[in-house]
């Protein structure tokens, strides 16, 4: 075995054992196995939802309308996944491994800097052993809920691992924001709560530029069946209003779009976060075959009267199909591909600085 | 004059460091380690000693470097698997045991695994830690933890190993054990390039010492080349100060609350009329021989503002 893969392995070995010291990681793995019992001890039949030996009465949610694995798939995706490992496991894996790169650049430095590896391989190997800590947490999880698929749900669904890479990718970039501003601060206070106020950032311009394709999205729908409309207004007195309206729309249209493109353009610059977990969704919805419930239960009625973003005649189907497919179209590479290269450029600028630092 | 390559583990010909901050921590410093001798570094704090060491432990990055480690270029990575070091503010994972932390640092300098875990049981036994090699070493005390830092240092099998204030914070029975430790470091040939403050210390284990004062190497070379100048013949007699004592080449002084007699550059036959005529005043000799300045004298002399008398400002010099 050459050098190189000596002390990678001994870099990693030595983080297990760091983490195997700390009670947080055993902790947190103790939390993800109850989430699982609290979703093994969820189920559905016929009568509605039980818990353990109760039945709940929820006539309006019961397993002809909503079948086991599909019940199953859901608490996984939106409870597991969506609420327990998208932010609270990830906050406790953000505190757990926040002491990393802080106490790399201070007391363990002089005996790790004066071996034979280069400061930029340190660098990336200690950030990819910080991935450990939710790479565990998140195979226990995942490995748990399958077992929980598959007795409760009775579906062996293996594509459900496809959580942990997901999960990886969403966490470094959260870690390599804690990871340069940690080396670069030495402060494990500033490195949590800069990475916290990134993540509350990334995760309000998302909510922005949802907002504002929304509003885009609206106002093209309006104009379409505005436009429709006025192809089949007979009298001019008929026509007069749908054009002020289509006017306005139009004019509506121009106020959003470019804000819309701003914060897209800026998003594309930015980790993708609540995307990269929705990608979990996109794929095990393909992996079980659940329907969009959008698809089914969408009302058809109009927005109009309600006066939504402006839009009198936009049907609420038509503006929610047209999200939809402008969400499913944006490709993986853009979510996952821009996210990386603005978390490997980040690290690439922590890597420089480390590697041209005295200690 | 040109050296064999082959028979220096240091050769340094030009170092000089100027920190962010406009500190000039090193000076043009030259210096030449030979393979296999116990080499001492002293001087004051600040004087630049750590930064020298983290210079050669490629720990800060140079602002001119020429001259070699071990024959390579200095700052060159593949030496770093051919070196040991000892950090003088180490903080060794406390989560790991002595065992543990000896064969992670093994493998971090490319130590095959059977390989590495044979010598950390050595190393251990030889360090004396076998009993707490399985204890984590958030328990172990100061010196233990130094003992692991020692034995973590060698555990590469180094040609050169680098101690940076090695008996920091140990108890005298610790330094004691330490200073053995070193002395069979260097019995298997391995060069050891020792900083210190404890003079006593260096003088019982090094062949040769440099002294820095604010970044430039101020003294460098066996001890006794550094002292031959101070030596002298000098008598130790009762009674009252004797008046004569220029007649014969020497100077009154005090030893040790009785008057004495300094020679300088004289020998034990040169002095003998002054010893008679001592005699011969009915006065008791309590002590004669050949004496040299200590090293400790020799350090202070250097670090001594010659025109004030006081200690040099303690630190580098800012600025150029």
């Amino acid at each position: 075995m050459n050098m190189q893969w000596t002390q990678t392995i001994a870099l990693f070995v030595d983080a297990y054992r760091e983490l195997n010291a700390r009670k947080l990681f055993w902790i947190a793995l103790a939390l993800n196995a109850l989430v699982v019992g609290v979703i093994a001890s969820l189920g559905i039949n016929e009568n509605g939802i039980t818990v353990i030996i109760w039945e709940l009465d929820t006539r309006g949610l019961n397993s002809s309308i909503f079948p086991p694995e599909q019940f199953y798939h859901t608490l996984f995706a939106s409870f597991g996944v969506g609420f327990w490992l998208a932010w609270i496991s990830t906050i406790l894996a953000l505190l757990s491994t926040a002491t990393i790169f802080p106490e790399l650049v201070t007391g363990g430095v002089d005996t790790l800097v004066s071996k034979p590896i280069s400061r930029k391989r340190l660098y990336f190997t200690k950030f990819a052993t910080g991935l450990l800590f939710t790479f565990a947490q998140v195979m226990l999880f995942t490995t748990l809920s399958f077992f929980v698929l598959g007795i409760r749900g009775g579906v062996w669904s293996i594509g459900i691992f496809v959580a942990v890479p997901i999960m990886l990718v969403f966490y470094s970039y959260l870690f390599s924001v804690m990871a340069v501003v940690g080396s670069m601060t030495r402060s494990v206070i500033a490195s949590v709560i800069v990475t916290l106020l990134f993540w509350v950032f990334v995760w309000a311009l998302h909510a922005g530029e949802q907002f504002t394709l929304l509003g885009e999205t609206v106002q093209r729908v309006e104009i379409t069946a505005l436009e429709r409309r006025l192809e089949n207004a007979k009298t001019v007195d008929g026509r007069a209003p749908l054009e002020k309206d289509l006017e306005s729309a139009k004019a509506s249209l121009e106020v959003w779009r470019p804000i819309h493109i701003s914060l897209y353009t800026l998003k594309t610059a930015l980790p993708k976060v609540s995307e990269t977990i929705q990608l979990l969704n996109r794929s095990l919805r393909t992996a079980a075959d659940i329907p969009t419930p959008n698809e089914d239960d969408m009302g058809d009625e109009a927005v109009a009267g309600r006066n939504f973003l402006g839009a009198k005649y936009a049907k609420r189907k038509d503006v929610e199909t047209a999200v939809q497919a402008e969400m499913t179209t944006r490709p993986i590479w853009w979510v996952i591909g821009t996210s990386l290269l603005f978390e490997a450029g980040l690290l690439t600028l922590g890597a420089w600085r480390f590697s041209r630092r005295d200690f | 004059m040109p050296v064999d390559p082959d028979v220096l583990a240091l050769d340094l010909t030009l170092v000089d460091k100027t920190y962010a901050g406009g500190v000039h921590a090193l000076r043009n410093i030259a210096m030449r380690v030979a393979k296999g001798e116990v080499f001492g570094l002293l001087g004051p704090n600040g004087a630049g000693k750590s930064t020298l060491v983290k210079v050669i432990t490629t720990i800060v990055r140079p602002s001119r470097a020429e001259g070699t480690v071990l024959g390579k270029p200095l700052g060159d990575l593949s030496t770093l698997a051919r070196i040991g070091y000892l950090p003088e503010h180490h903080r060794f994972p406390q989560y790991l045991t002595g065992r543990q932390c000896v064969e992670f640092f093994g493998a971090m300098t490319g130590v095959e695994r059977t390989r590495r875990k044979q010598r950390a049981s050595e190393l251990l036994e030889t360090v004396g830690m076998s009993a707490w090699a399985d204890k984590r070493i958030g328990s172990y005390s100061k010196g233990m933890q130094q003992r692991i830092g020692i034995a973590s240092a060698m555990v590469n099998d180094p040609e050169l190993v680098i101690l940076d204030e090695p008996t920091d914070g140990v108890d005298p029975v610790g330094r004691r054990e330490i200073r053995d430790v070193l002395l069979s470091i260097r019995e298997r040939g391995t060069t050891v390039f020792l900083n210190s403050h404890l003079l006593s210390e260096v003088e019982l284990v090094c062949d040769r010492v440099a002294i820095m004062v604010q970044g430039r190497v101020a003294r460098h070379g066996t001890i006794e080349e550094l002292t031959r100048e101070s030596h002298c013949v000098r008598i130790v007699y009762s009674g009252d100060a004797v008046a004569w004592a220029a007649e014969h080449g020497g100077v009154s002084t005090a030893h040790q609350s009785r008057h004495a007699i300094e020679f300088a550059k004289a020998t034990v036959e040169s002095v003998q009329p002054a010893l008679d005529r001592l005699r011969s005043e009915g006065r008791v000799i309590h002590a004669f021989g050949e004496v040299r300045e200590s090293l400790e004298a020799l350090f202070m002399r250097e670090v001594t503002d010659p025109t004030s008398g006081k200690a040099r400002p303690i630190g580098a010099e800012a600025g150029r």
